[in-house]
């Protein structure tokens, strides 16, 4: 079983590359890291997971120069029910575009019907408490700017925090087995249960995680700090 | 109207020192609040040196600071400092007024600043420094400086054109920064230790910048921080002006050389960090003028400050406080990498915690996955407590770094936790802190020293 990490070399901002070690560790799947100068191995192997971290305001280009020829092999890898997983500001680049405070839009790779505004001088940091299903999802954004546009359901649906942007509550997006969402760094890690959600979809069929006790207890904790109603959320 | 408001902040803020110093509040930046607040652009008027020497970057700031200052005031100059006050607009302005007479004349022949990266776009405009040092530019704190590139442009926008660079060559992020100044470059030429391969979890400046390949090194030191190259369109980190070399940490010694001369200084720490931070300080000073012989022989009269790294035997064991800054994974990273680098047995007692977030809302925890924490799974390292209220994020991460479960201890109460400690004769306790949780650090110290003591009895 294989786990691919693309463009590693500029998508990992905040500790996102544990998500894919975590979920490697907890299963025995081989972690590939695919470069910008490769072409993403989804295409042609057999890919038990995608992921893509978030990356900076250039290397949001970069991406979307890199992938953009790859585009068709995503949307058959969505279609046929591919586990992807894209976190932090790496979403944005599968958005329509994403607009600068001077008012100058960057196209992007128009997957989702979303765009994004990017406001350098006012960064949005927060906490997260969120569900998927029955799971508390809990996290950290720190991002310049907001999406807006239909996310549906989005991937989770906040408890507290900003969704997609601060006046919905959907958070992210979901497009099959696609997950999109703006939370940042190690999200895998800090929430066990959806690790074990993703590794079963994965295919591992009764999914027992690397140091789950304690990683429980540090979920547990945090989703009882998060739920606390005086817990300031916005920094 | 502005030079009345001028006026009249000036000495306001004057009038609330001796106020402060008897109500005990002394050391604030509070002149500053209270002169900006009169006159918004209170820097504009305010009188500066003849000399201004700015210092940024994301580590090793304060140190440089440090070290101009104190040679400067060696060489007989009246130099002006924030070392006791904050780096941001307020701590600027509170020291500029220290260096001002009440009829706004200069009471210092040079001012050396340390400047807060993101306070640039408000000081740069009003204190345009002769010249600005940049130690480097990691990944700092997420919330605020997001990325190294981003900091690097901010910078860009921030520094008045006419201003000279001091800038790090060995780091391609820092050496970017206004490429349209005047400048010059130090780094270090390879040493032994040096690899060519990226051996930490993150290095932030991996593509080239002009064609997005993959970076080849002549020699990496850590993270981004080396001699670059790309192997396709000939780019390559700039050359020094000023470098170190035949860096010897048995007889601690290297050079310092120049196109006008070379010397040898005596290290002040075997640190990596810190020999940088030496090359920065000589690099400026030999700008200013200064000879290589009174540039090495002020700075061997010179210490890194002792809130950074102190070394003290207490009992049977060596007690070392180590700043290894929360929120910020490179400085972090470093102090792992030195302590699993130091011969002999070693305890670790980790309490770097960021104590203001956890009061308001709770730390962000991604930095603690970009930080080597690997470094710590060594046989050497006997033993780690994890404290504070991120001692189970801790616990979790040094797992995933290999550490062996049984030498892990985990107390959220962090003088609960001293009573943890083996305090193994003969071995090093590090207490490794933040600048959050530096006054904790110091009470809890003494605990440790306490039960250092009785263990030896």
């Amino acid at each position: 079983m294989k786990i691919e990490v693309l463009y590693p070399e500029i998508c990992n901002l905040y500790g996102d590359l544990a998500n894919a070690e975590y979920l490697a560790r907890s299963c025995g799947a081989e972690v590939v890291k695919t470069s910008l100068a490769e072409e993403p191995r989804f295409i042609h192997e057999d890919i038990a997971l995608v992921y893509m971290g978030g990356t900076t305001e250039r290397g949001q280009s970069i991406v979307r120069d890199t992938f953009e020829p790859h585009m068709e092999g995503l949307v058959k890898r969505i279609a046929d029910g591919g586990l992807i997983l894209i976190t932090g500001n790496a979403m944005e680049i599968f958005g329509k575009y994403i607009e600068n405070e001077d008012g100058t839009l960057e196209k992007m790779l128009g997957l989702f019907p979303i765009h994004s505004d990017r406001h350098m001088m006012n960064r949005y940091n927060s906490l997260y408490l969120g569900k998927l299903e029955d799971m508390d999802i809990v996290g950290f954004k720190s991002q310049f700017g907001h999406s807006y546009g239909d996310n549906g359901d989005g991937l989770f649906t906040t408890v507290r925090g900003a969704g997609l942007n601060p006046g919905v509550i959907p958070e992210g997006i979901r497009q099959n087995n696609l997950m999109a969402t703006y939370l940042i760094g190690p999200l895998v890690v800090l929430n066990p249960p959806f690790a074990k959600y993703l590794l079963r979809l994965m295919g591992v069929q009764e999914p027992h995680l690397a140091f789950e006790e304690e990683a429980m207890d540090v979920y547990t904790h945090r989703v009882q700090q998060f739920s606390e109603p005086e817990r300031g959320f916005i920094y | 109207m502005s030079k009345l408001k001028f006026i009249a902040a000036l000495w306001a803020a004057k009038l609330s020192k001796p106020l402060l110093k008897i109500t005990g509040h002394n050391g604030t930046n509070f002149p500053g609040e209270l002169a900006l607040k009169i006159c918004p652009d209170f820097l504009k008027y305010v009188c500066k040196p003849e000399k201004v020497i700015a210092v940024t970057g994301t580590n090793g700031k304060t140190t440089v600071c440090n070290l101009l200052c104190d040679i400067l005031e060696m060489d007989g100059k009246k130099v002006l400092d924030n070392r006791f006050g904050s780096n941001i607009i307020s701590g600027i302005s509170t020291s500029l007024i220290n260096g001002a007479s009440i009829f706004n004349q200069p009471k210092y022949h040079a001012a050396v600043l340390e400047i807060d990266e993101r306070s640039s776009k408000r000081i740069y405009p009003y204190v345009k420094p002769d010249m600005v040092v940049i130690t480097n530019l990691f990944r700092d704190s997420i919330m605020r400086n997001a990325h190294p590139h981003y900091i690097a442009q901010f910078l860009t926008d921030s520094i008045p054109p006419e201003t000279k660079l001091v800038l790090n060559a060995d780091d391609l992020i820092a050496s970017s920064v206004a490429p349209q100044n005047p400048r010059v470059y130090f780094g270090i030429r390879r040493m032994a230790t040096d690899v060519t391969e990226c051996v930490n979890l993150i290095n932030d400046n991996r593509i080239c910048p002009n064609c997005n390949t993959d970076l080849k090194y002549e020699y990496l030191r850590y993270h981004h921080i080396g001699k670059a190259y790309c192997p396709k369109c000939g780019f390559k980190a700039p050359e020094y002006d000023y470098e170190g070399r035949d860096v010897d940490l048995e007889k601690m010694t290297m050079t310092i050389a120049d196109e006008r001369g070379s010397y040898t200084y005596r290290l002040l720490s075997n640190g990596v960090f810190n020999i940088y931070n030496m090359v920065t300080a000589a690099a400026t000073l030999r700008e200013l003028g200064m000879t290589h012989e009174k540039i090495a022989e002020y700075m061997s009269r010179t210490h890194i400050v002792l809130t950074r790294y102190n070394l003290e035997h207490v009992g049977n064991v060596d007690l070392i406080m180590h700043m290894a800054k929360e929120k910020n994974a490179l400085a972090c990273s470093r102090a792992c990498d030195y302590v699993s680098h130091q011969p002999g047995r070693k305890e670790l007692f980790l309490m770097m915690n960021c104590l203001g977030d956890e009061k308001h809302w709770s730390e962000n925890v991604c930095w603690l996955y970009d930080c080597d924490f690997e470094f710590l799974n060594d046989e050497n390292i006997t033993h780690l407590v994890a404290t504070g209220p991120r001692a189970r994020d801790y616990r979790l991460r040094l797992l995933l770094a290999g550490v062996p479960a049984d030498r892990i201890t985990c107390e959220e109460d962090e003088f609960a936790a001293t009573e943890l400690l083996h305090f193994e004769p003969g071995s090093q306790v590090y207490i490794f802190y933040g600048t959050d949780s530096l006054a904790l650090a110091y009470k809890v110290r003494d605990k440790v020293k306490k039960l250092a003591e009785e263990a030896a009895k």
